[in-house]
């Protein structure tokens, strides 16, 4: 079935070549002038409609071969998701008609949002394999998303404010700028020109062929051309005055930054020809294009974005030499960014729910070369922390499932597994999301599926080996780049596309190994394996006795796991594997153990590295055993829990030499605070053989272990150490001067304040001896001699003088003083506000250290040591401020509205939300709501108002249409806040008893209630309206087209229902379907359809408020003087929609269907009465 | 000359002596001290005058030490007959004045003396002057040592520091504006207001709270000139011939040109390197 119809063979025509030229580029009006012009090869003679993507876009005109003028509609489901079913709010409901509304403008839906009609007189043009040009005038005024305009206010030229813009998006966007087919899979050659003002640079995708004086030599031109096929989510832009600076390793390799920033790029990019070399070695492959390009630009929303032959990344990861944390940070999202290049770009997917391959293998090339970069310490742990990302998601919100798109093969032979795919299936469903297309998903769950890709890919090589996975991924490489050399006409362009059955067949192919049962197992189904393992020394048969049990089953996110598991043993004599063969959720096995106990002798152990090691045994009980691990090499998405005793966790940490295994036993030590556990940390944090990120960890750790201790001989922990490590010679108590040669040293001085501000005494407060400590750091910090930067560990030493602070006892009720503090806080006091005021004058990398002053005045705010206030929380979130300090500033708020907030401060801050000129903070804002919400679901609280459900709601209904990342965002603040049903706080309406049947019926996924859904409520036909404003500009619009689109609108969106949901029902005329219905017949009679006929009017009067909200197109207006309903916020938004309109009449949008929820029957039958 | 002012001056007393025997030789007793006075001052006058003239005499005619006819002439000079001066030696016997007894040189008060004066050692001759007062040879502690403990360094400079950091950050908080944490108290823990500042990137990538050494800022390459890598370039050349290869001719022949500025291409990596960016922009007739 999916062999039939995949996303790059659904369009009844193919895209051969594409032209952008984007002419009227104007920072001061954030306006763009353009043209494009799409080659497009019809599959079909009867070819009358050609869908495109646009959103945005003011469409002026549409031409074929330049001499036929084309009718088009247009319309944006977005701008009114849940159509007739206005008064819901709730997201079950929402969740289907965000799908549907996404659906019918999917590219690989065969959807669009702007519908082309091929003029009868141009009918002759459509012929099978016939090259038809289609070109679009457009533009853009004010866009609000897809491409961004970094304006910022002051003095002097565009040039020289650094004033720019470049193009973003969430996954494929580049409709929001420019008509294209909008799909990952419809891979074309390009031509590129934009024509940008004399000093500034445009840097775009392909070679840079020429660029050109405007007659007037006040612009120039820039002259691309793409000719390997690319698809259209893969075009970017990025225009400024750039600084320019050639790769001196790499001269096809150019950087560019904002003005002044040129020695920063030249440090930051030192290294990077090392990834391409790393790569190109690997794969054992050329990079495929001639040349790569990286521009550093501001108020990106990702660190990095990868196109065609070039990548936008966030000026913020620049730094220079003396930075130390920052470079972990930069060289991964550079060396990221390149192997997205490889798999990502070069090689895209064949439907988006391949997304999974592309990200996997670049993010697992990049692995590889952290791995060499970082090392291999690093690169396990970062494996660990991912997985335990995943399975912390996933046991939150349920199993992530790779590649929906095809339903895993029911196992035959075991009977659990069908259960266990049906119990996935059900798990999906269970999203308060559809992940049945990109923009309805959750956008951490896009991060957090990206993750799971990784992981699958790395336990793809465990399978069938490093050498073998490279080598299918060399050959998909070759496939493509011998692909990429050939004309549309050889049909060979599908190579550059991957799936998971292309990829597959390339495992077997290249490894002769059949992979469908992992496919299956990991990536068609969602969810992962939870271990626990218990085990128990039978001393008379010395044997142990293993049982390892999957109880959580039943668990959101969790499945059963059957096939072979790993266990490793540690013994006196060794280390020991055993196989296990997982079959059922208890597995008892009995491992006879190798070695004999041999009491409290102190010997030589082999560890599984081959080296011998003295311990000292006397901690052991008679088991022989050491330690035991569950697949110790993460060969499987897990967790994992493990029954063992404290000593055999401490000898695991002190002796198991992989970092993972230490990991975990810090883990566990947490919960054995005893002396023994306190000596195994102290030693593990002093041992410079270990791996410095377990050494941080440990002194957490022992942080805990410490304040749960009962008795704690000798100074505060870690007190010590950190003498020891860093107390000059003459003066332990004096830090010496700061010098950062060695990293790991660095790490660990900057960890262990932190841990040691967490230390309790038994009063529940920071010893007074830890603060004086703490102050100590801070006066005799010296960095004059260091060459290294030291704000991040400064920044450290103010986070932890925020972390001695506890709750003040509550003496006093009335006002916070500065009498009533006491004297160790106000030193903490007084050290904060003299760092953070003389950051004023000597500011730092990044501002690490304001940022750690907010947090930390916040925590004082918090625990009643200061008048809890947000005003300087708001200063420091203005826009203008670094990003940094504007997200720890908007952090404290997002904290301080849910302890002391009042709706007004909810309201700034959703205020920021909704217009923040920045939008990657918009993002980021929302993830801090949804981190630390206003309040907590079905808790009564002052903040639970239905003003706010109004607020949100009319935000990821129709606000949004251009950043479906901050709509899914905010779907995901709604539904933490309120959940998937309807809100308590909101009164329920006599609509409410009429949804809630529907509901559990949609949940059955019956497709006549979908039906009802959308158009439930016949409102008032609009055309019986007598038009009051007349002003209005596109009054004039005959009604035919309006009824045009409403019939194409109303018919579109049920038969992709129909479509989507039972494929069957209607499958064969889905396609062609919409363009008959252009035409202005009913095709289909669908169960309410003529209901309107006679209700209208009346319904008119009883239409709740919400129906209007439709702010869709012109007729938008018109409603709006009608009723007076019509919400504040549609006002502002109509008027910044109304660019999008388009101007022509034919291309009046679905508003109209819009405002009026169930116009179907009525245009419908008005059409035939015209 | 000078000397002679002085009335305790061996020539002042001198001449008193040789006044005082020519008053015995004239028959006087006794005299007044004041008259003994006048006319030793009257000799001295006399002498000093004489003295002069010789001198000046001695000194036009180029010589540097008078001759009895210097003195001749000075005496002429002042109108005075010399011829009776051997009359008078003749007629008067004149008592032989003692001749001057070497005066005896004041002790030294040794109550102002520091120290033991070291002997001079055996090499020095002991005529040679001995040594001074140890004081002035050897250093002496008039105050308190320089601390050169490194704590106590230590503590001082982070006073120090802390203090100039304080005085700074008191005096902006009082010249700007500022939050206060506390309600109506603006004066307990005053914070400076942030202020927007536009790029707002700018400041954060290029801090100004330390300063570095230049070469710090920039990582040491250790093969700073490895050859470019022109593996690429000629796979550029590839896809360019397979694909549709003629709008990039041009970039085909400066291959060639970068070995020669390999050398100085991390100085000046801009001149002849072949990147469409760095060629210049074409004339619109051009196109």
């Amino acid at each position: 079935m999916r062999k039939e119809r995949t996303a790059d063979n659904c369009r009844p025509y193919k895209l051969a070549h594409q032209i952008l030229s984007l002419t009227g580029i104007s920072f001061e009006r954030k306006s763009i002038i353009g043209f494009v012009e799409l080659t497009v090869v019809p599959l079909r003679d009867s070819l009358r409609h050609i869908k495109l993507n646009a959103k945005q876009c003011r469409i002026y005109r549409v031409s074929l071969n330049e001499t036929y003028e084309a009718h088009f509609q247009y319309f944006d489901p977005f701008l009114d998701i849940c159509q007739g079913d206005a008064n819901t709010r709730a997201l079950e409901s929402f969740n289907t008609h965000h799908l549907a509304a996404a659906l019918k403008v999917d590219p690989d839906n065969s959807a669009g949002e702007l519908v082309v009609t091929i003029p009868s007189e141009a009918a002759h043009l459509i012929a099978e394999g016939t090259a038809l040009r289609v070109g679009i005038e457009f533009s853009l005024e004010q866009p609000q998303g897809g491409i961004h305009f970094v304006v910022h206010p002051g003095d002097g030229t565009p040039a020289e404010r650094g004033v720019h813009l470049y193009t973003y998006g969430h996954q494929n966007s580049s409709r929001l700028w420019f008509p294209c087919v909008d799909s990952y899979a419809e891979p074309c050659t390009w031509k590129l020109e934009f024509t940008v003002d004399e000093n500034m640079t445009a840097v775009s995708n392909g070679d840079l062929t020429e660029v050109v004086f405007t007659p007037d030599m006040r612009r120039k031109t820039f002259h691309y051309s793409l000719t390997i096929p690319t698809c259209a989510p893969n075009i970017s832009l990025a225009v400024g005055p750039f600084e320019i600076y050639v790769d001196p390793y790499m001269h096809e390799v150019t950087h560019f930054c904002l003005p002044q920033l040129l020695p920063l790029l030249k440090t930051t990019t030192t290294f990077m020809h090392e990834a391409f070399e790393f790569y190109e070695e690997t794969l054992a492959n050329r990079y495929p294009y001639s040349c790569y390009k990286q521009v550093f630009v501001d108020e990106v929303d990702e660190d990095y974005a990868s196109y065609a032959t070039m990548s936008i990344l966030n000026t913020n990861l620049l730094h220079s030499a003396v930075i130390i944390d920052q470079v972990y940070a930069t060289r991964r999202a550079m060396a990221q960014a390149i192997a997205e290049q490889f798999f990502g770009c070069f090689i895209s997917m064949q439907n988006w729910s391949d997304m999974w391959l592309p990200k996997g293998i670049s993010q697992y090339l990049c692995g590889l070369y952290a791995k060499k970069c970082f090392g291999n310490n690093e690169y396990r742990d970062f494996v660990r922390t991912t997985l335990m990302e995943v399975v912390k998601y996933e046991e939150e919100f349920g199993g992530i499932v790779l590649d929906p798109s095809q339903p895993p093969a029911p196992l035959p032979s075991s009977g659990s597994a069908p259960g266990s795919s049906s119990h996935a299936q059900q798990v999906e469903t269970n999203f308060y999301f559809s992940i049945k297309n990109l923009h309805t998903m959750s956008p951490t769950y896009i991060e957090v599926l990206h993750k799971k890709s990784l992981l699958v890919m790395r336990m793809l090589e465990h399978r069938i080996g490093l050498e073998l996975l490279l080598q299918v991924f060399n050959k998909q490489l070759s496939l493509a780049s011998n692909a990429s050399g050939q004309k549309i006409g050889s049909g060979l362009w599908g190579h550059m596309l991957i799936s998971t059955n292309v990829f597959s067949k390339a495992i077997f192919t290249v490894t002769g190994k059949d992979m469908k049962v992992f496919i299956d197992q990991w990536v068609r189904t969602g969810g992962h394996a939870k271990f626990h393992l218990t085990s128990v020394f039978n001393r008379k048969r010395n044997t142990i006795e293993l049982e390892i049990r999957q109880d959580a089953t039943t668990q959101i996110g969790i499945k059963k796991y059957v096939g072979p598991l790993l266990v490793t043993l540690q013994e006196l004599d060794g280390t020991f594997k055993h196989n296990l063969q997982i079959e059922n959720t208890v597995v008892k096995s009995d491992i006879t153990c190798h070695s004999k106990s041999r009491r409290n002798k102190k010997k030589k152990i082999p560890l599984c590295t081959g080296e011998e090691v003295d311990m000292d045994l006397s901690a052991m009980d008679d088991s022989p055993v050491l330690w035991i691990r569950l697949d110790p090499e993460m060969t499987l998405l897990r967790s994992v829990v493990i029954e063992q005793p404290d000593y055999q966790w401490q000898y695991q940490l002190r002796h198991e030499r992989d970092v993972t295994a230490q990991m975990e036993a810090i883990l566990a030590l947490e919960r054995y605070p005893t002396p023994a556990t306190r000596l195994a940390l102290t030693d593990t944090i002093e041992n410079e053989q270990c791996f410095f990120k377990v050494r941080c960890k440990a002194a957490h750790c022992l942080t805990k272990v410490a304040n749960a201790m009962i008795t704690w001989a000798g100074p505060p922990a870690m007190l010590a150490i950190f003498r020891k490590l860093f107390g000059s010679f003459a003066a332990p108590h004096i830090i010496r001067q700061n010098s950062f040669q060695n990293f790991q040293h660095y790490f660990i001085q900057k960890t262990i304040p932190v841990a040691m501000a967490g230390l309790r005494n038994v009063h529940g407060i920071c010893p007074p001896e830890v603060i004086r400590f703490l102050l100590d750091l801070f006066k005799y910090n010296d960095n004059t001699k260091n060459r290294y930067s030291d704000n991040y560990y400064r920044a450290c030493l103010v986070e932890a003088l925020g972390c001695t602070v506890t709750p003040v006892v509550a003496l006093q009720k009335g006002n916070i003083t500065f009498e009533s503090l006491s004297t160790d806080t106000k030193l903490v006091l007084e050290e904060i506000t003299r760092i953070l005021n003389l950051e004023k004058s000597l500011p730092c990398y990044k501002y690490t250290v304001t940022v750690a002053c907010l947090k930390a005045i916040r925590k004082l705010q918090k625990f009643g040591h200061l008048p809890s206030s947000p005003t300087l929380f708001k200063s420091y979130a203005a826009y203008g401020l670094f990003i940094d300090v504007r997200l720890a500033a908007l952090e404290c708020l997002v904290d301080f509205v849910r302890v002391d907030g009042k709706w007004q401060d909810l309201q700034n801050i959703l205020d920021l939300v909704e217009n923040d000129p920045d939008p990657g903070l918009r993002h980021k804002l929302v993830k801090l709501l949804i981190m630390n919400p206003p309040f907590d679901r079905a808790h009564r609280h002052r903040l639970d108002v239905p003003d706010l459900v109004d607020r949100i709601w009319m935000n990821i209904n129709g606000m949004l249409s251009h950043d479906t990342r901050l709509r899914c965002d905010l779907v995901d603040l709604y539904y933490k806040l309120y959940g998937s049903r309807r809100p308590f706080c909101v009164p329920v309406a006599e609509l409410a008893g009429l949804l809630k049947p529907q509901k559990e019926e949609d949940r059955r996924k019956s497709h006549f209630n979908e039906k009802r859904t959308m158009s439930p409520l016949p409102p008032p036909p609009k055309h019986h309206q007598p038009d009051p404003i007349p002003e209005e500009m596109e009054m004039d619009i005959a009604k035919e087209p309006a009824i045009k689109e409403e019939d194409l609108f109303s018919a579109e969106p049920k038969m992709e229902f129909f479509k989507s949901v039972k494929q069957e029902y209607y499958s064969d005329n889905s396609v062609s379907l919409p363009g008959l219905m252009g035409q202005g017949g009913p095709v289909g009679f669908e169960p309410g359809m003529f209901k309107k006929e006679d209700g209208g009017s009346k319904h008119k009067s009883a239409d709740p408020t919400k129906v209007k909200k439709k702010k869709k197109d012109k007729k938008k207006h018109k409603h709006k003087h009608k009723h007076k309903h019509e919400h504040k916020h549609k006002e502002k938004k109509e008027k910044d929609k109304d660019p999008n309109k388009i101007k022509v009449k034919e291309e009046e949008t679905l508003s109209s269907v819009s405002s009026t929820p169930s116009p179907t029957p009525h245009s419908l039958s008005s059409a035939e009465i015209l | 000359m000078e000397k002679l002012e002085q009335t305790t001056s061996p020539h002042r007393k001198l001449l008193t002596a040789a006044v005082s025997s020519v008053l015995l030789s004239h028959g006087f007793d006794s005299s007044d001290w004041d008259v003994l006075e006048t006319l030793t001052e009257m000799l001295q006058c006399f002498f000093c005058e004489i003295g002069q003239s010789s001198k000046n005499y001695c000194e036009l005619s180029g010589r540097t030490e008078p001759l009895i006819a210097d003195v001749i002439l000075g005496f002429v000079e002042m109108g005075i007959n010399f011829t009776q001066l051997s009359e008078f030696i003749k007629q008067h016997k004149l008592q032989v004045l003692p001749t001057l007894q070497p005066q005896q040189q004041p002790k030294q008060l040794n109550m102002l003396q520091a120290g033991t004066k070291q002997p001079l050692p055996s090499h020095i001759p002991q005529h040679l002057p001995s040594f001074p007062d140890p004081h002035s040879y050897i250093r002496t502690p008039t105050h308190k040592q320089p601390v050169i403990d490194y704590e106590a360094i230590r503590e001082k400079c982070a006073i120090q520091k802390r203090d100039v950091e304080k005085a700074l950050t008191k005096f902006l908080a009082k010249t700007s504006q500022t939050h206060n944490l506390f309600e109506n108290d603006e004066f307990i823990f005053p914070l400076i207001t942030c202020k927007t500042e536009f790029p707002p990137y700018l400041n954060a990538l290029m801090p100004q709270d330390q300063i570095f050494d230049a070469e710090d800022l920039e990582y040491k390459t250790e093969e700073i000139n490895p050859p470019p890598k022109k593996r690429v370039k000629t796979e550029k050349s590839e896809t360019k011939t397979e694909g549709d290869g003629e709008e990039e001719v041009v970039e085909e022949p400066p291959e060639e040109i970068e070995d020669p500025n390999k050398v100085d291409e991390n100085s000046s990596p801009v001149v002849d390197i072949d990147n469409p960016y760095l060629a210049a922009t074409k004339l619109p007739n051009k196109s």
